[in-house]
Order: structure tokens, then sequence, then C-alpha cells
């Protein structure tokens, strides 16, 4: 049973479609990547799985079972939604209190969490006189309360410096090899790609891709250059084959949507001599910009 | 008890409370000494005393009992507190359960300010006071409106969510607009919250044309459990952006 499951999830505001029939599954056990452009249905999914938002069709589901039903919810799911997400006027410390409180979880707990996300000294000050950094540790602090089996995080890297990406990297590396089910989001792949094991890929609120990094990175899904003794009939015969065929320069073919083998196996039945076959791995940026359909900003 | 111990931390954990509470007994404290230094106790009887220095903290209570909630849709904080109850109205019976005590105490406060200062001014001034079983009837009217007034806020507060939008509709519905039916022939205007308070305090003008002590009470506990039972109502139904 995958420890966070979303089926066929659909969301509408008004006359907006935030979700639109969104499926994937999330194990434990490694850390999962989140990513889309602004906008894509991230945390509209997140919240979802927490129970804060209705689906308009479709379910979401923790350890199988509906998020509404948690009987002790924050030892299950441990959450970071927003940076911003704290009565200003009150303390660190006591933003923590009021949740332990509620959760029946013991005091030294929070000062635990406190010298995890290195706040202890700014415990007491009021919210309001934090960094955007500040907030995000905290938020982190809230998130780890209750030792929850699974952590859902938007956008936690959102005001960071380069040595505090580095520790949230440590940090959910960490987590994730205690067995814990940890789910990151994120519009900025540079972000967590090189902390995700896993990376859900979504746009305009439908799931784009589901890989593994490596599988993302490799040239699995993308295209291959190939050379050969007659390349045009072999450009006749991929599409039967469920590839798609473009001519680079006069003698090369760009094939995508399938793999080496099936290219050279076909090749092989029509008796054409492969004389190059060489996948075209773009960089994780591009694919990613390829796969939202965003323009690359350079 | 878990979530009422949440709430209670909330509560005590920001300046807002105590300056809200503080302003409103030292407003208290104020009135009670310029009615000792103007007027007489004997002519106009406890409740007048008692009304006039209540004015600002029935504001006061009100608009914190919008702000148990509103600040939670405001800040963002809701979803963390409906996640840690996923049936969601449980926390709104401990937010319940913490305005009525917030109430209480405010009202115990004013009680202590009100039978500490005043009485004795009076007292030593006139000599005598009026009976002791007409100013404990007062000061209990004082303490139950106290709680149902926080009880009321929390209710407004969880049907509109939006902060000035309750606070403002949680004052003008209560202090404009709830006095008006009071105008209409028959006896409309006493199920009312205005006159309904006026009554549970104990207001001659109220008490003799219209309900009585313990009437108006149930009145003013009817609409605001009622304000209350709609939003928790809503707020379940409802999906959490915030």
């Amino acid at each position: 049973m995958p420890e966070l499951e979303v089926r066929h999830l659909s969301k509408r505001y008004g006359k907006t479609l935030a979700v639109d029939d969104l499926s994937f599954s999330v194990d434990s056990g490694r850390v999962t990547g989140f990513l889309g452009p602004n906008g894509a249905g991230k945390t509209t999914t997140m919240r979802a799985l927490l129970g804060l938002i209705r689906p308009s069709a479709g379910e979401a589901l923790v350890e199988g079972q509906p998020p509404a039903q948690m009987t002790d919810p924050l030892r299950v799911v441990g959450v970071a939604l927003e940076a911003t997400a704290f009565h200003p006027g009150r303390s660190g410390r006591n933003h923590l209190r009021v949740l332990a409180a509620a959760a029946g979880i013991d005091g030294s707990r929070v000062e635990e969490v406190l010298a995890m996300v290195e706040l202890s000294d700014a415990a007491d000050r009021r919210v309001k006189g934090y960094s955007l950094g500040m907030r995000q540790r905290l938020a982190l602090a809230a998130a780890l309360l209750g030792e929850p089996r699974i952590l859902i995080l938007d956008e936690p890297a959102n005001g960071l410096d380069p040595q505090g990406m580095r520790w949230l990297r440590d940090l959910l590396r960490a987590q994730a090899s205690e067995g814990r089910t940890v789910l990151v989001s994120s519009h900025l792949l540079s972000e967590v790609a090189q902390t995700a094991d896993e990376l859900i890929v979504i746009r305009d609120g439908r799931l784009v891709a589901k890989a593994s990094l490596d599988e993302f990175t490799s040239g699995e899904a993308s295209q291959l250059r190939v050379r050969c003794s007659d390349p045009a009939r072999l450009a006749e015969a991929l599409p039967a084959r469920g590839a798609g065929v473009a001519r680079d320069g006069d003698a090369a073919l760009l094939v995508g949507g399938t793999n080496g083998a099936a290219i050279g196996e076909l090749a092989l039945e029509l008796g054409i001599a492969i004389h190059e076959l060489t996948p075209l791995r773009s960089s994780l940026e591009e694919r990613f910009l390829e796969l939202t359909g965003e323009e690359s900003a350079g | 008890m878990r979530l009422l111990r949440s709430e209670a931390i909330k509560l005590i954990s920001v300046r807002t409370t105590w300056s809200m509470l503080g302003i409103g007994l030292l407003v208290e404290a104020l009135f009670a000494g310029l009615y000792v230094g103007l007027v007489s106790l004997e002519d106009v009887g406890p409740i007048r005393e008692v009304q006039t220095s209540t004015g600002l903290l029935m504001v006061m209570l009100l608009v914190l009992g919008v702000l148990s909630i509103t600040t939670e849709f405001r800040h963002g904080t809701a979803s963390t507190t409906f996640l840690a109850s996923p049936q969601r109205y449980p926390v709104l019976v401990a937010k319940l359960g913490a305005m009525l005590a917030v109430g209480l105490l405010a009202g115990l406060a004013f009680v202590a300010v009100n039978g500490g200062l005043a009485l004795p001014l009076f007292s030593s001034r006139e000599g005598s006071l009026p009976p002791a079983g007409e100013i404990v009837s007062v000061y209990a009217g004082v303490v139950v409106s106290f709680a149902l007034l926080c009880a009321f806020g929390l209710g407004v507060g969880a049907i509109v969510r939006n902060q000035v939008g309750a606070i403002i509709a949680a004052l003008a519905f209560f202090f404009i607009l709830s006095p008006l039916p009071e105008l209409l022939p028959g006896n409309v205007g006493d199920y009312f919250p205005a006159q309904a308070i006026g009554s549970l305090h104990g207001l001659p003008e109220a008490t003799e044309e219209g309900l009585g002590q313990i009437a108006g009470g149930f009145v003013l506990a009817a609409w605001s459990l009622g304000l209350w039972l709609i939003g928790t109502v809503l707020i379940r139904r409802r999906d959490l952006n915030e």
C-alpha cells in the first residue's frame, strides 16, 4: 500500500479546474519531489491529501484512508504548507506549544524540534520579527513535532540561503532513510534535483511525468539520433511502432517515444544497417521546462 | 481537553487578549469613579452604574470572540489547527469552551473591580448600599452576559471568517441593528440580542416591559449558540485554503 495516494483527483474552483483527473502514489523510504510551475495545482493536491479541501471528484488517501479519518493526525503526517502561516504576535515556541497541546505531545518535544531547526535562541521572539528562512525552519519544526511517518512540505526551500538549502537536503534525506515518506513540492527543479529519488511533475492540474530521478535524467523518454543505411524507409516504418520521427539534416533521424532496442530490432526486421544510435540526453532543467511547456528563461 | 488547552495557549500567548481586557477594565474603573463622583447610587440604582461601566468591555469581548477564529484564517493557522482535528467540530467546541471561560473570567474581573472600587466608595459616601440581593443579581447577569458575548463573537467570526468583515458585522448587528426591532409594535424586539442583554443585566426598562432576567439570558444564549452552530456547520463543510 502506498503511503500517499491520489486517485482521479479533480478540484474545481468556480470555472477554474485546479486539479484535473490526477492520479499518483508516493512510497515510503524516499524523497518524492512534487514539481510544477506556479499555479499547477501542487498546493491544492496537498491540501486534498490533508483533508483540508474536499475533492470535486476522485479521492486522496493517506495510508489507504481518507485523511478525515486519521485518529492521531500529527503523528501520521507532518505538514509545512506556508511559511507565512503564523500569528505574527505569537512567539515561535508558543506556536509549537499550541500544536503540541492539541496533539497531546509533550513539551520537551517542542524544545527538541526547536533545537533541530536551530531556532532555540530565537524561540521566545515573536514571529513578526523572523526572516523568511526562520519562518521556513519554524514551519519545519511544526511538521516534525509529532515524529510523523509522512512529511508533506510545500515549497520548503523558499527563502532559504544556500547553507539552509543544504541543511534542508540533509534533513529530508535523513528522514527518508529512517523509512519516512517525504513529499516536497517546488516550482524549481534545481531545488529538488539533489534531494529527490522520485519526481512527480504536474502542469495545469494534470500529471505530466512520474519517474525516478534516474529515469527522468536518462534518455528513456527523450529522443535518439539515428543514422542508418536507409533513413527514409526507417522513418516510414517507425510511426507504426508508436515512435515520433523528425529529420535531423539529410542523413539522420530524431526519434522519440521509443527506445534504442525497439529501433534496432525494427531496423533488423527491415534489413537496415544502423550506423549510429545516440540517446540525446537533455539536462534535467530542459526536460522539466519541456515537460511543463515553459520557455527557458535563457 | 487537549484542544481546550491548545486554545487557552493561543489566547494567553498573544498581547491582543491582554491589552483588550486591560483597556476594558481600566475604562470600567474610570466610569465607576465618575459615577461615584457625580451621582448618587440611591438615585440611579446599581444597575445604571454597572450598565454604563460595561460598555467598552462588552465591545472588547465581542471582538475577542470574533478574533478567536478569524485570526486563524487571517494568518493561515487554520490549516494546522484543523489538521490536528480532521473532524473540525471539536476545534469549535474547544473554542466555545475557551471563549465562555474568557467571558466568565472577564465578568469576575469586572465584578472584582466594580465591587472592590465602586461599592466601597459609594458606601463611604452615602453610608448605605442597595440591597445585597439586587447587587448580586446585577453582577450575575453581567458575568453570564460576558460569556455569551464572547460566544456570540465566535459564532459571527466562524460564519463570516474575514476578520474586518466579521468585526463590523458583529458590532453592527449587536449594537446597531438588533436594538431596532424594539421600535416595532409588539414584543418582537425582546427577542433580539440588544434587548435580551438589557433584560439579563436586569435593566428596569427591559425587565419591566419585556423579558425577565433569566428569560433574557436564555434568549441571548439561544442567539450565541445558534450562531456558533451555524458557523460550526459551515466550517465543517468549507474548503480550507488558509
